[in-house]
């Protein structure tokens, strides 16, 4: 440290990785919103893959199976629930798979030199870029319900979902950051990325929302951030409230404070990695 | 070397390879094992809650996800290449290829064999062996529909890594749309109709890859066999063209690489 120079040493303080992650965050969404063939593909995919889900909830709901929870299913059906459980886990930027490669590949190195911090800099980017594709997606669900002549929930439902949403998503990326940090240790992120995916799914409640699970399964659930990216946002849709809009979003904050500080000590235990033995 | 045999040769040294580093062959294919029992259960819990939907149990799901994840398990260890495509096209990574004697799409396929896809085999095995309640009889019928699903679900990722040679954002996209195309093949075929079984039969092929196998399964017909043979090839020869004409782009030097 006795050797850095002033200017590099003013780099590493707080206001100067601030306005650098600032700029990669910018970057991305800009980088997502200039893709618009990309965008408006993810759109339209969105889309397709509530219509296939809607259709089945649909089934589910038009059989009412007497002794089943079909009995349980809100009113409105669970189209808006999962409208927006899928908004949130399609906007998730794959910031696993430019970590895996940068890992990977020696890409990493390079950076190393550099005054700003690679992590920061990618998540930042990755937060943009999931940004992006939140507004894009955001879009397009909201003139698909407008268009669909479905029943809305109340205005305040939209504004809490317009909070939560997001910050679900940033929980997301934070979620896919651990899990790319594993190319320090293993040559593919593909299996810890599709176990982490199919438990954010279970404990998320993608599919269906976790209240209609059994109690101990509910309980196990809705502590995770699993639960805290999906779910929270999605219940808003079904039973709006402030009370439990705060709840949620204490819990949020504290979720991304938590998998940030997890990132940070993966991080630093992969560094050392890298430097003492090489990839 | 006639094709067949140069891609063997290729397949061999990339299976061989996946096979090198033991750890990480073993923490993927259990990863992979882990992740289906994460989705049966996903299901089970479904079904526990609501029984059934439109016809379809548990068991019939069962049968459908066995396919699926055979599918799977034999287009990553055998035509692996697939998953990154698109990475690959837009790194340059062809460069090499331009000038060796070899057709370069199965160069492009045979260029890995993904070690997660041994642990799909085994579960894709024990499921139908357990739960599809199959009997030796069928097996002609399994083995025709796991070809057939092989060949569309490739065909089908190779065309939606063929968009990189237009868009330089496509690796990203053509994971999600293969990823797409699995979930579609992982829903029971009744909640499908009108637009969603428009596109589970074209541009998302789940209707070829495994709801038609296992119609054909069920209750096995000319008609059925007609449908599974003229898709796997039609999903061919339109994967082929559409990176014969992205091939093209590249040679001309219009597809951002690096």
């Amino acid at each position: 440290m006795l050797s850095m120079t002033p200017t590099a040493r003013a780099d590493l303080l707080l206001p100067g990785t601030l306005a650098a992650a600032w700029s990669a965050f910018a970057l991305g969404v800009r980088r997502n919103l200039a893709n618009w063939p990309i965008l408006a593909g993810r759109a339209i995919f969105y889309l397709v893959a509530m219509a296939v889900l809607s259709a089945l909830w649909d089934k589910v709901s038009s059989q009412r199976l007497a002794g089943t929870l079909a009995s349980a299913l809100p009113d409105g059906g669970l189209t808006l629930y999962i409208g927006v459980t899928e908004w949130i886990t399609l906007s998730v930027a794959s910031i696993h798979l430019r970590l895996e490669d940068d890992i990977r590949l020696g890409m990493l190195e390079p950076h190393l030199l550099r005054p700003k911090s690679y992590i920061v800099q990618k998540v930042a980017e990755s937060l943009g870029d999931t940004l992006g594709r939140l507004i894009g997606i955001g879009a397009a669900a909201l003139v698909a319900l407008a268009l669909s002549g479905h029943k809305l929930p109340p205005l305040q439902a939209f504004a809490y979902v317009a909070v939560l949403g997001p910050l679900g998503a940033a929980i997301g990326v934070l979620i896919y950051t651990n899990v790319g940090l594993a190319a320090f240790w293993v040559r593919r992120v593909l299996p810890p990325y599709i176990i982490t995916q199919k438990i954010w799914f279970l404990l998320g409640g993608l599919f269906a929302p976790i209240s209609l699970y059994p109690l101990w399964f509910y309980r196990a659930a809705v502590v995770s951030p699993f639960a805290a990216s999906i779910f929270m946002p999605g219940n808003q849709m079904i039973a709006p409230s402030a009370s439990a809009f705060a709840v949620e979003l204490v819990a949020q904050l504290a979720w991304i404070a938590a998998l940030s500080g997890l990132i940070a000590l993966i991080w630093r235990a992969g560094l050392r990695k890298v430097l003492r033995e090489g990839v | 070397m006639g094709l067949l045999a140069t891609y063997a040769a290729n397949m061999a040294i990339a299976i061989r390879t996946s096979l090198m580093d033991r750890t990480n062959f073993i923490l993927n294919s259990l990863g992979m094992v882990v992740n289906d029992i994460f989705f049966l259960i996903l299901w089970y819990m479904f079904f526990a809650g609501f029984r059934q939907v439109g016809g379809w149990g548990l068991h019939d799901v069962a049968r459908l996800l066995g396919l699926i994840m055979m599918v799977v398990a034999i287009s990553g260890v055998f035509f692996g290449g697939y998953r990154d495509m698109a990475a690959t096209i837009l790194r340059g990574e062809i460069d090499a290829l331009l000038t060796q004697p070899k057709a370069i799409l199965p160069r492009l396929l045979a260029r890995e064999s993904i070690a997660t896809a041994w642990g799909d085999l085994v579960m894709g095995i024990w499921m139908l062996v357990t739960f599809a309640d199959l009997s030796w009889r069928d097996i002609p019928a399994v083995l025709l529909g796991l070809v057939c699903g092989t060949t569309i679900y490739v065909a089908s990722a190779v065309a939606y890594a063929s968009l990189a040679f237009w868009f330089a954002g496509a690796r990203s996209f053509a994971r999600d749309l293969t990823d797409f195309m699995l979930l579609f093949s992982s829903y029971p075929g009744s909640i499908y109709s009108g637009m969603t079984k428009v596109v589970a039969y074209t541009l998302l092929p789940a209707g070829f890859i495994v709801l038609t196998p296992v119609a054909f399964l069920r209750a096995p017909s000319l008609q059925s066999l007609a449908i599974i043979l003229s898709a796997a090839a039609l999903y061919c020869v339109l994967a082929a063209a559409i990176f014969h004409v992205g091939m093209r782009r590249y040679r001309r030097g219009l597809v951002a690489t690096g």
